[in-house]
């Protein structure tokens, strides 16, 4: 599902920037390729990862005689694996769906927690 | 469940290091206590371990019976464990989200995923998932995940 709609999604996401714990980098890197828009692969693949290829990935071969982890490039990875950063998006399945009870929930709490740190003042 | 049953198995957790079982203070007395010889618990769990780097942490799941046999399970070295060496770093901190230690990628992810996906407890899991669950743990150590 997620493969098929990818470009929703990004469009989706550009409504509402992402603040991230992970990194300001990850989102102004992503940001030209929002605004660059549609499903150019080539222009996506550049700046996806900022661990080039080749690199090795240490302290991940634990078995003995096992080769180093080298980095793959890009495309070798599967997709989803440049969505786990962002924020998941859940598609709007109309009232009283998956999608509002996420969000409603999500306000709640925040609205829980608002509270709580009004009473702290 | 069968209630012919007389005495419950036992179980026991324990972090070994791989190819390096035996010693008192940590397998001993737990093993001891439930009537299980540890040294012919350490010779086998040093045998099924030879395959691995000799200290990995390896954690274990060993069911003792009633009549005091042993069977035991071991799974993949722990995800904190296997995140520290990735991104270098000895300790994880004592306020995650508020100082960050490290930094790895999501290329590093994908690799510790794969390892921890060929757990049986884990068998079921999409890839995705699993890899999510490692982001978790990288975050709750302060390291920050870029793509």
């Amino acid at each position: 599902m997620s493969f098929l709609s990818r470009s929703s999604i990004r469009q989706a996401f550009s409504l509402r920037l992402t603040r991230g714990y992970a990194a300001k980098s990850s989102s102004a890197e992503r940001i030209p390729n929002i605004s660059a828009k549609g499903t150019s692969a080539a222009a996506e693949e550049k700046t996806l990862s900022s661990c080039p290829p080749g690199t090795i990935l240490e302290g991940l071969n634990y078995l003995k005689g096992q080769p180093p982890v080298i980095a793959l490039p890009d495309d070798e990875y599967p997709s989803w694996l440049w969505d786990l950063l962002k924020p998941k998006v859940y598609a709007d399945d109309g009232p009283g769906g998956k999608a509002e009870k996420k969000r409603l929930r999500k306000e709640n709490q925040q609205r829980i927690k608002d509270q709580n740190f009004m009473k702290t003042q | 469940m069968s209630k012919a049953l007389k005495a419950k198995d036992q179980l026991v957790r324990i972090l070994v290091p791989a190819g390096k079982a035996a010693p008192t203070p940590p397998v001993g007395p737990a093993l001891g206590a439930r009537g299980v010889k540890s040294m012919d618990f350490c010779k086998e769990f040093n045998a099924r371990t030879a395959h691995i780097e000799a200290g990995v942490p390896t954690p274990t799941l060993i069911t003792v019976e009633p009549d005091r046999t042993f069977s035991f399970i071991t799974k993949t070295p722990p995800t904190t464990y296997l995140l520290k060496k990735t991104a270098g770093i000895e300790k994880g901190t004592g306020r995650p989200g508020h100082e960050v230690t490290g930094t790895i990628s999501l290329k590093h992810v994908y690799e510790v995923a794969k390892i921890k996906a060929k757990d049986a407890h884990l068998k079921h899991l999409k890839l995705e998932s699993i890899a999510s669950t490692v982001i978790g743990t990288a975050k709750s150590l302060g390291l920050q995940v870029v793509p």
